[in-house]
């Protein structure tokens, strides 16, 4: 009997937890690379996020195939040049919201976050640290940030025939709302 | 003298053309849809889903760039302003395929939860459902 008790406890809190975890599948990631000789701009409206407000462990995962562009071949240097996605399909963050004391997830608002974690790239993987947003409107949640990414930083060699029509830094744009899981 | 002219004119049309050519090549569009074009591989939502969660890297190797025809349940359908999502996942499954289209790619009136669909789409990879994108819904 007691032992039964125990389980439906230990349920009961995995319940819990589990109703502190937002998901998002369809998030939108978006990077942007201007120089004077050409504009790249680049979609991803697949990548998957898990957001665990009760520990501010907070992860992206996106496939660099799922990256749409306006030319197509722009679409196929980016996997085969310079991604090589077919050897690193996915690009990650694994991190944490580290002032999570300052947002209040149950009321509606824009509240600052300060996010530091891993970003593995290309098989590179890098400590970063940079600000987002965390907006709660009627009660969902959606995470905005905004960044600077550096080719260079992850191994990504961009040849010299093409430097001056991609940017040094890529503008990285991440916006995802989320559903309570 | 007169076949010089001749010679070069050639010339420099076919140069016009392959040039021509080359820029239509380098500045072609995306496609938004793979609507117009053959599947490779026609499978079962859930088998192409098992197939990943068994092994991801032989999988990758099968499925990645290809044209997947799946068929399946719709869990959901989302949108946000230029695309539109459809989840195909069977009820009591834990994950399933991740259907990316573009807005004007599809006309979603007439789908609900819980249909049988056909589509097309090209496999980008695996994350926590298989996903598919630039889909189109196959008639």
């Amino acid at each position: 009997m007691k032992s039964k008790f125990l389980l439906l406890a230990f349920l009961a809190v995995v319940q819990l937890a589990n109703a502190q975890k937002y998901i998002a599948k369809t998030g939108h990631i978006w990077f942007y690379s201007h120089t004077p000789m050409e504009e790249i701009e680049a979609h991803n409206k697949q990548v998957v996020s898990i957001l665990d407000v009760s520990t501010g462990d907070i992860i992206f995962n996106l496939l660099n195939k799922s990256f749409e562009f306006k030319v197509a071949l722009m679409q196929e240097h980016f996997n085969e040049n310079y991604m090589e996605s077919t050897k690193f399909p996915k690009s990650t963050f694994k991190g944490k919201i580290t002032n999570l004391d300052k947002i209040d997830f149950k009321k509606d608002g824009t509240y600052t976050a300060e996010v530091t974690g891993d970003m593995t790239i290309h098989g590179v993987t890098k400590n970063i640290t940079t600000v987002g947003t965390i907006e709660i409107a009627n009660g969902v949640i959606a995470a905005k940030a905004k960044f600077k990414v550096i080719p260079k930083d992850y191994g990504i060699q961009i040849p010299q025939l093409v430097e001056n029509k991609i940017a040094k830094e890529m503008e990285i744009t991440v916006d995802i709302p989320y559903s309570a899981n | 003298m007169k076949k010089i002219i001749w010679f070069a004119l050639a010339v420099v049309l076919i140069g016009i053309i392959i040039g021509i050519f080359m820029w239509l090549y380098a500045f072609r569009k995306a496609d938004i849809s793979v609507a117009s074009k053959k599947a490779d591989i026609e499978i079962r939502a859930t088998d192409l889903l098992k197939n990943f969660s068994d092994n991801e890297e032989v999988a990758n190797k099968t499925y990645l760039d290809k044209i997947v025809l799946v068929s399946g349940l719709i869990d959901k359908i989302t949108e946000d302003s230029t695309s539109v999502s459809i989840y195909l996942k069977n009820p009591q499954d834990m994950a399933g395929v991740m259907c990316g289209f573009d807005k004007s790619a599809i006309d979603k009136s007439a789908l609900k939860s819980g249909d049988e669909i056909r589509i097309k789409g090209i496999c980008t990879g695996y994350l926590m459902d298989v996903v598919l994108n630039k889909c189109a819904v196959e008639k």
